[in-house]
Order: C-alpha cells, then structure tokens, then sequence
C-alpha cells in the first residue's frame, strides 16, 4: 500500500538512508526537521548545521523538507525535566523524554496534521506486529540498538512509526550513504545530550542553576576532598573527583558511591570491587509497559540499568506504583534518574525510573 | 512555480539578467584602473549611480552603493558609536538589520528608545516626541514594514525632528517599486536601499545620503566610493541594480496598478470564499497581504501550499527554517495563536489573475 510517510530528518547519515529506503519501497515520503533547541545564545548548537545536512540529503534523494519548531514542547516536556532532575542529584537521560513527548508526540502531530499515514525515523530499531500488538525489537546491529531510548513508546506511538533502518547495520547505512552520493556519509555520530553537545557540561548547567561545592567524604565520614556540585556527578563516577588514585598511582581509585542530597555531600569509595558500588534490588518508578500490561513473570525478563549495559536476569514483582527488580548478582553503579529497560529475548517491553538501589528486598 | 513572496525577493528582470551577463563578459576592469577599459569600468558605475539616484530623486554623488540594504543600514547604525551623543531612537517593528544591530550598539554605551506602533502598525508619533532628548544623536524608522507593509509617515517624522536637528534615517528596501520614494520629499538624511527587491540582483545595495560629510566608513580599504566604502566594486551588480533602478523609475506607476488589482481581486475572493480569514488591514505596500487562518497552523499552511507549488511566507525564517511568533504581528496586537496561523502573501509585477484564482482555489481546499 503506498502511504505517506513523513520522516524526522536530523542531517545525519542515519535518517537520510532511512528516507531513502522509504523511497525504495514505494512509499511517498517527506521530510521535516525537527527544531528542539534554540541555539541563537551559543555557538555551540549545531541545528544550524545539520539543517543545511539535511537540505543536501533530501535534495540528493528528491524529496521535501520542511522544518517545524518544538523548541517549546521540549523546553517544558524534555529540559524542564531534566533540570529538575539535576538539581535532585539525579541522573536523567533526556533523549528517553524527548522520544516519548517530541519525536513520537509533537512531531507525530505535525506529520498527522500534514497527512502522513505514518512518520519514520532513523533508530536503529525494529517493529514488528502481532495479533495487532505492536513489538519493539532490538536493532539488528545491536552496538546501535537504540531500543532503550525508546520505552517508553505506547502501542497508538510504535503503530505509527516506521523504523526503516532498524534491521540494516551501520556499516551498510554508511555504505548505502555513499552509494546514494549522500554528503553525510561520513558524517560523525552524535554523541552526548543533543542540547549539550560538546560543550562543557559543568558550564552549561551553571547557567540554569545555582550550583553548591561540598565535600567529599569517605563512608567513614572522613572528608577528603571537595566537590563543585552534586549534579555533577554520577554514580559510579571515577573521573574529575580530585582524590587522587587512578592513574600513575599506586593508591585504587576512587569512585562515586553514593551521593547526600540533604547534606551536600559526595560518598566515594575506593576499588571498583569495593561491595557499596553493587546492588542486587533496585526500586523502579513510572514504568511503561510497551504492550499496555506488565508482562507475565513467568518468562525469563533481563534489564539494562543503562544505555550499552548488559542484559542482565531479573525477577520482578509489582505494587500498585513500583515496580521492584531482584539481580541474580550484584549490578555496578545503579544510578537513581537513570531509566532500567526490560527485554524479554530482543524485545524491549517496557522500563521505568531507578527510584532506589539496595542489596535486600525492599518490595 | 507560483510565486507571491516578492517581499522577499523578487525574481530578477530579464532585462537585468541579461545586462549582467554582458557586464560580466565584457567589463571585468577594475574602475580605478586609468586605463580605457578600467574608465569604461568606471562609466558604467556612474552611470547606474545616477540612475539609482533618479530612481528616488536624489543626485548622484548621494548614492554609496553597498552589499545589500543590510550593509548600508549598519553603514548608517555604526556611525552612532563615533557621535558625541549616545541616544538613537527606532520603531519596534524593524527589520533586524536595524533592531539586532542596535542591540549591538549597546553594548558600547549607546540609549536606545523604541517607538511603538498602533494596531495598524504604524509608528505612535506622539511617543516619538516624548523619546526626543538632548542626547538624541538619530532617529531610524523603516519607510515600510516588511511583514505587514505598514506605510510608516517618514515625512512627518522628518518634520518633526528637523525642530531639533536630529537626523532621520530610513530603510527603504520593501519599498521601492511598490510605492513612489522620493528623497526630496520625504527629507530624510539616510536611506538604504536593496535591489534584489525590485527585481534586480542580490548582494548589491545602496546607501542615500544627504549630505556626505556626515558620513564616516564602516567597510575600510580603498578609496572606493569616495572613500566611505572600501573594496573594489561589484561592477556587474552595481550596473544590474542602475538597470533595475531605471526600470523603476519607467514602470512603477504601472506595476503598482497591477499590484493594487491583484490585492483587490484577492481580497473579494477572501471575503466570499473565506470568511474566516482575518486581513490586517493597514495602509499597506500594494499587493503585500498579512492574512490569519485562525485555528490553522501558518507551517501547516504553507508547507500544503508547497505541496501545490505556491510559494508564500510565514513570517521572518531563521538559519534553520523554522517559524516563531513575529514580534511585528505582536507589536500590533496579535495574540500567539493567531500570529502563528498568518501568511504573508506579497504579489509582484508579473503574477496574474489567474494565478490569484489558483490560490484561491487550493487556499479553500486546505483551510
């Protein structure tokens, strides 16, 4: 059947093969860019940029391209979120917000309202339907399964959606790039928070909050160093502490256990063995269950606790509003903010907000 | 493709196009080269330098051909910081070749005082009054607003300053070619002007002015343009622009009846086949219509429109395509949601009955 299908257009290699494979198979396409952010008080943003990316991409595949302005969704959907979430000495991860409430909602909306039957992009993931229930699958190269980013998707939001590139590696994306005379082929990977970018993470945060230094304590309560700012690190963190160890040192280093909100204060650890660094039982809020209804226990679940963490056996049990996980052994670094993402085989079925982290029961 | 968005651009004339083309290939001497080539190089900037003047009434040796209407009002705007008075008042619906650039003038010491506008986007004259101070060093108001094309009263402006000696400049890009620009008149001491927007070519501009020694450089090299201007001459798009000038000067009367058909015809077309439209009725540049669609998104409008190959605007579009609230549609009054739901359809000399009826038809389709 040909459909419209209305693809977010980002300027890099990813969508704009996405687009074209669209094309191939006999869909009528057309592209928006999405802008989320307003860059005009920085230098750093690079929507300007990957506009012009994909102007070129479209206008090498022939097909239109019009722009829409989220800026304001995002700020109050995605960012304001996110700054709350920082100030909580939490660690979010916005893109999982930007995909439920921008890409699949407000973008969603305009292409529905330009026509489209359906809107693509270019994830790296898979849909697959069944007795009109709609799976999500793993991305078939899967160091570019973008599954997790996506959980938090409803089965209106997946039933929509096409992910064209979702069962073609990167390697064959960047290679069909270059055979469609793409200018993007080689285009570099976007890496980090999309509003960041390269930029310092410490400045740009200081311009949104007040941001407090404390100490650095051992679990003893020793204290040993200072920290600029809670929100600045996360859980697990080893990097920029400032306490020695760590490279050329005989010293272990140290690592970010735990952090105390109420008193400021950073908890670190020394060796990455050392036990306050792993949990086994991990308390999970808001959890969105892909298909609509939490899965039956019976069959074997396996979660993430981050992006490109590995799936790991878990049980599950459910209150009216948490869901509580139990790790067969111990997990590294559970950071609260961060989303943990359930799989059953390569399907993701759904995921929720790390509340909090033991090593007993806590259901 | 059809196109109504000649507050824009406009396409370029044939005529123009063609004289280019020759300048190009026959003309590549440098004008300040002695030589019989480089004074024919020469000759011909004059000359499209009195037939810009004609175009608005000046004489020759006031025009200072720039890159565009941008440069020659920085060109203007720049002067500010070397004045001993640090006061500059401007409309709040100006182009941001005028408003950004005073923002930037701030930031070394410079007042600025903004005019607002009525709801029919004309500057309040009376607030201009009570701005006035000792330390007023110029006043910069746009002959016509480029969104809505609100005529703006420079003469009047002009009168009243002239009491306190304060320099008046105006940018006149969307004006030329849409309604009669005569600096004699109007009395102002600076006036930008683009040709792209009367069918001549982009990156050529011109800057009138009064009287030449109240003007210092902003571009800084050679002696170009009587020295206020430095850089060797854009020769083929100086006499492109002398060209557009004087075909101005010949035909505006007629392309403003033309103009002023089309709106008319548009408009009864409105009224009868879309009653819920919402014109912003000002005393307007002929054939530039301001037009909300309210409950419609303007994006969605127009990104259909492009589907039908018409090309019309939304508002002013930044580096990365997209569409805000125009502040000028706030100026006179618009809340969001309408602001967001209005097109700019601005017509031009060569578009047709026909064509508007084509507009018509698909607007009532998507609406």
């Amino acid at each position: 059947m040909k459909e419209t299908v209305i693809i977010g257009m980002s300027g890099g290699v990813d969508s704009a093969v996405a687009a074209s494979v669209l094309k191939d198979q006999g869909h009528n396409v057309e592209a928006v860019f999405m802008k989320n952010w307003d860059e005009d008080d920085t230098e750093f943003c690079t929507a300007a940029q990957d506009y012009k990316d994909a102007l070129q991409a479209c206008d090498t595949l022939n097909i239109p391209l019009r722009s829409v302005d989220l800026t304001k969704d995002y700020w109050e959907k995605v960012f304001k979120i996110f700054l709350e979430e920082c100030k909580a000495g939490r660690t979010p991860n916005p893109d999982i917000l930007c995909n439920k409430e921008i890409k699949f909602k407000a973008f969603l909306d305009f292409a529905f309202e330009l026509g489209a039957n359906k809107i693509a992009t270019g994830h790296y993931s898979m849909i697959v339907e069944k007795d009109q229930l709609y799976q999500l699958k793993k991305g078939k190269d899967i160091n570019k399964d973008q599954s997790y980013f996506l959980h938090r998707l409803d089965q209106f939001q997946i039933s929509k959606s096409i992910f064209p590139i979702g069962d073609l590696s990167k390697d064959i994306v960047r290679k069909k790039a270059k055979d469609l005379d793409l200018l993007n082929y080689d285009k570099k990977d976007s890496t980090g928070i999309c509003f960041i970018g390269e930029r310092n993470y410490k400045n740009f945060l200081r311009k949104f909050f007040d941001v407090y230094p404390g100490e650095i304590i051992k679990e003893n309560g020793e204290v040993i160093g200072e920290h600029d700012g809670l929100m600045y690190y996360t859980y697990g963190q080893r990097q920029g502490l400032g306490v020695g160890g760590g490279h050329g040192k005989k010293e272990a280093p140290w690592y970010v256990s735990d952090k105390i909100i109420d008193e400021n204060r950073l908890v670190v650890v020394q060796g990455q063995d050392h036990p306050s660094l792993y949990h086994t039982h991990v308390k999970a809020s808001n959890v969105n269950w892909i298909s609509g209804d939490a899965p039956n226990e019976d069959f074997g679940i396996t979660a993430k606790i981050r992006y490109r963490s590995n799936d790991t056996p878990c049980k599950l049990e459910h209150d009216s509003k948490n869901t509580f996980i139990e790790f067969e052994n111990p997990k590294f670094a559970i950071a609260p903010g961060q989303s943990i993402v359930f799989y059953a085989g390569d399907t993701c079925i759904g995921g929720g907000y790390i509340e909090t982290r033991s090593n007993k029961n806590i259901s | 493709m059809i196109y109504f968005d000649h507050s824009a651009t406009t396409p370029i004339h044939p005529d123009v196009l063609k004289k280019i083309h020759e300048v190009n290939r026959d003309f590549f001497a440098n004008p300040s080269s002695i030589y019989k080539t480089g004074r024919k190089s020469r000759l011909l900037v004059e000359k499209a330098r009195t037939q810009v003047a004609n175009a608005i009434g000046a004489s020759s040796e006031q025009i200072y051909f720039s890159s565009g209407g941008t440069e020659a009002n920085n060109h203007v705007l720049w002067q500010i910081i070397k004045q001993e008075k640090k006061h500059v008042i401007i409309s709040e619906i100006e182009h941001p070749a005028v408003s950004k650039v005073l923002k930037e003038i701030e930031t070394y010491g410079i007042e600025v005082s903004t005019i607002s506008v009525n709801d029919q986007g004309v500057v309040k004259i009376e607030e201009l009054i009570d701005l006035i101070k000792d330390e007023t060093t110029l006043v910069s108001v746009m002959m016509a607003n480029n969104e809505i094309g609100a005529i703006q009263p420079i003469k009047k402006i002009k009168q009243i300053l002239k009491k306190y000696e304060i320099p008046l400049h105006t940018d006149a890009v969307q004006a030329l070619g849409k309604i009669k620009v005569d600096v004699k008149e109007l009395d102002v001491d600076y006036l930008s002007l683009s040709a792209h927007k009367f069918y001549g070519p982009k990156g050529i501009g011109a800057l009138y002015v009064k009287d030449k020694d109240d003007l210092g450089s902003l571009i800084i090299g050679g002696n170009q343009e009587s020295g206020v201007r430095g850089g060797t001459e854009n020769i083929s798009g100086i006499i492109g622009m002398g060209l557009a000038a004087e075909l101005v000067t010949k035909n505006q009367d007629k392309w403003i009846k033309n103009l002023k058909e089309l709106e008319g015809y548009f408009l009864e077309k409105v009224e009868h086949h879309l009653p819920h439209a919402i014109h912003h009725k000002t005393d307007n540049l002929p054939g530039l219509i301001s037009i909300s669609f309210p409950g419609k998104k303007s994006n969605i409008l127009m990104a259909k429109l492009d589907r039908a190959n018409i090309a019309v605007s939304n508002g002013p579009a930044c580096s990365s395509g997209n569409i805000q609230p125009s502040s000028v549609l706030k100026a006179i009054g618009l809340s969001d949601d309408v602001n967001l739901s209005t097109l700019r359809i601005s017509f031009g000399k060569n578009n047709t009955i026909e064509e508007v009826d084509y507009l018509i038809k698909t607007l009532k389709e998507i609406v």
